[in-house]
């Protein structure tokens, strides 16, 4: 198998399956309908990675942003009980409009819950494992254009703008058809990082790092190269409201893990430009694991024995002065 | 050697063709008109190629019938210089290289072939944008605090590497005891540093753009807190341990990347270091305190003394070319810190701190003991040390 189709086949283990994405989109758009014909409701979009097309497999959460009209809740945005009382709000419109028992547009909520910013609603029994949700977050519009998110537990609304990420993301991937599945690769990436890694953090370190242009294995060398040098200057929101994205973040743990990637995929791209491809097939199968494909004439020893078969290359004597 | 400085068609209007530079020194030679120029068939460029091989002349008749028209004879005893040109000559030699202009000097015996050297449309780093991350490069900004014999080599290896804008800060003025030593030229002689260094770059570097800054960096700090925010990384050859530790606190302040170079030991040894304001990596006065805990380093008597205060000069003990050398690699060292960060695999260093030996001698404690002349050593950086005021958050 040539690298190509190898990372295609990558690509396709990573994708969530079209069928998932399907029914969680048709569900967002049930919430969608039922919200917007409220008269207190100004606009209802989805956000999260479902928004930016970055999901990963399997889908069992969608984000919907509704924006209400600050007019008709003057009380909210003021720090104290509003936000709650925004998160209640919220909760009874779910139950009202698409409670099971008796939704005046869909029967598809079993439970509704406010959490700290949103309205966790389960469409499938709470009690199941990665049961589906959406999660339904009250907001209003600020003037210049940025939202107010609720805090139950802080008891305040905070400045943020999640379309600021959806809108770039977007723009890289019109730059490049690769970046949206890369991102998602990425993501699948940092689940075998000896820490926790919020799947944001990849997405905003993509943003700042993947290039869009040139062929997946030199762009995602260039990825771990530069990542794994700018997350030591911090992760934080791009759209610059929201301060660092995982405070808690084991930097250094991370920074390894990209490290040896970028070791990885350097040594993939050396092989790959000698013509070496099940050798480069190896390097990139020791960074993503299983779902990159096993070449064809593969005896796997690991990433540490692989690099000490690579052949080396022998200077031509050909002086520049 | 000649130019072309005009040129006609037949008996149409002289068109001038300025010489670019107007100093260049061809600009003050004598004219000569009457040389003329041909357009040809490509046959006669693979022709002029293969006698300058040969290193031979060319018949004066098989030339003529290349020519397409216009053909004037040369004098019986003098001669002319002709230019041929043949658009289509390139294409049908693709093998070898065969150029659109060729160069004859022309007589009654025959015909030499001249070299003739046209100067590109493409110019200054846009040559090298096939091998060389020229845009990334250009879209870069570096501050260089300290314009002295390390500092300047440096600003002129930065703009080599086509760095786009440089930003240049350094209140001092080229004296005649510098010479011996900065990259700055006798008439340049008290001009502000940074002038002198602007106006050298503006001639031999115009991708580069520079600003000047005529300040201290200890007096003007609120001033260079400013700058930082429009750089992406700040190089420091200042003299003395005050400003250099003014520098590590300001861009640790700033989120940016400071790379800082100086000789030690009275030019015994050239040290680069790269801080980065990481959580896990210390900022100067850290890295200094650990060494210095470990016997490597004695503290400057001014190491403790009050912001803005300690020792600033050293006597002039090194000698130019090892100053240079230290700028230089403190260039290198900044390319790579931004080249790096930007993904380029290539650019990756072997540690944060850089020991060169440029004159050592036995018995220096480690990690300075190094024994032979341009040996190297690269060491790790250091955690920062709890209760800094740099390195703890603010």
């Amino acid at each position: 198998m040539d690298l190509t189709n190898a990372f295609d086949e990558l690509q396709r283990n990573v994708n969530a399956d079209i069928d998932q994405v399907t029914l969680a989109r048709d569900r967002r758009d049930i919430f969608k309908k039922a919200f917007k014909g409220e008269d207190d409701v100004l606009e209802v979009f989805g956000s999260g990675s479902l928004a930016r097309s970055t999901q990963l497999r399997p889908v069992h959460d969608v984000d919907l942003i509704v924006v209400f009209d600050g007019d008709k809740h003057p009380g909210w945005g003021a720090p104290g009980t509003s936000a709650e009382d925004a998160l209640g709000h919220a909760q009874d419109r779910v139950k009202a409009l698409l409670g099971m028992a008796d939704g005046r547009v869909d029967q598809l909520v079993r439970l509704a819950k406010p959490r700290d910013r949103a309205v966790k609603c389960f469409i499938d029994p709470p009690e199941q494992d990665d049961a589906f949700t959406v999660d339904v977050m009250p907001v209003l519009r600020q003037p210049d254009e940025t939202l107010l998110l609720p805090s139950k537990r802080n008891k305040q609304w905070n400045t943020a703008d999640p379309e600021y990420l959806i809108k770039e993301v977007a723009a890289q991937q019109r730059k490049w058809a690769f970046f949206r599945p890369l991102v998602r690769v990425l993501k699948h990436w940092r689940l075998g990082v000896p820490t926790k890694v919020k799947s944001l953090v990849i997405e905003v370190l993509a943003l700042q790092c993947l290039p869009t242009e040139g062929n997946r294995q030199n762009a995602l060398k260039s990825f771990f190269t530069s990542s794994a040098v700018e997350v030591g200057y911090g992760v934080e929101d791009p759209a610059k409201r929201c301060g660092p994205i995982q405070p808690d973040l084991d930097i250094s743990i991370l920074r390894t893990a990209l490290e040896e990637a970028r070791n990885l995929a350097e040594l993939a791209c050396a092989a790959a430009a000698d013509g070496k491809t099940d050798e480069a097939g190896m390097y990139w199968r020791d960074i993503f694991g299983d779902d990159f494909p096993e070449s064809s004439s593969e005896n796997h020893v690991g990433a540490a024995a692989s690099a000490a078969v690579v052949t080396p290359r022998v200077v031509k004597d050909a002086p520049q002065g | 050697m000649g130019a072309i400085i005009a040129l006609s068609i037949g008996n149409g209007p002289v068109i001038p063709t300025p010489l670019e530079p107007k100093n260049h020194f061809l600009c003050s030679g004598d004219t000569c008109s009457g040389q003329l120029w041909y357009r040809a068939d490509p046959d006669l460029h693979a022709m002029w190629w293969n006698a300058r091989r040969l290193n031979k002349a060319c018949q004066l008749e098989a030339f003529k019938n290349c020519i397409a028209g216009g053909w004037r004879n040369p004098p019986s005893t003098g001669s002319y210089l002709a230019l041929t040109f043949s658009p289509d000559a390139p294409a049908k030699f693709p093998d070898v290289d065969i150029t659109e202009f060729a160069a004859w000097l022309v007589t009654a015996e025959g015909v030499t072939p001249v070299a003739v050297e046209v100067q590109s449309s493409k110019v200054g780093m846009a040559q090298l944008s096939a091998t060389w991350p020229t845009k990334t490069m250009s879209e870069i900004s570096v501050l260089v605090i300290g314009l002295g014999s390390i500092g300047g080599a440096a600003a002129h290896a930065l703009a080599e590497y086509g760095v786009g804008t440089l930003r240049l800060l350094d209140p001092d003025r080229l004296l005649a005891h510098n010479l011996v030593r900065h990259v700055g030229p006798p008439e340049g002689v008290g001009r502000l540093k940074v002038d002198v260094i602007k106006q050298q770059l503006a001639a031999l570097r115009a991708d580069t753009v520079v600003e000047t800054h005529p300040w201290d960096v200890i007096e003007s700090a609120h001033l260079v807190r400013g700058l930082l925010l429009s750089v992406d990384l700040v190089l420091c050859a200042a003299d003395g341990v005050a400003a250099r530790r003014v520098v590590s606190h300001l861009a640790r302040r700033a989120k940016k990347d400071a790379v800082l170079a100086c000789v030690l030991a009275d030019g015994s040894f050239g040290e680069v270091i790269r801080l980065r304001p990481w959580h896990d990596h210390g900022c100067l006065v850290c890295r200094r305190a650990t060494l210095a805990d470990k016997g490597g380093i004695d503290p400057e008597p001014g190491l403790d003394a009050g912001y803005g205060t300690g020792t600033t000069h050293r006597p002039m003990t090194a000698v130019g070319g090892d100053l240079h050398l230290l700028g230089r690699l403190a260039a290198k060292t900044a390319v790579a810190t931004v080249l790096e960060r930007r993904g380029h695999t290539d650019q990756k260093l072997p540690g944060e701190h850089l020991l060169l030996a440029l004159r050592p001698e036995i018995g220096w404690a480690p990690p300075f003991d190094l024994t032979r002349n341009g040996e190297t050593r690269w060491l790790p950086h250091t955690p920062p040390r709890p209760g800094c005021p740099t390195c703890e958050p603010a």
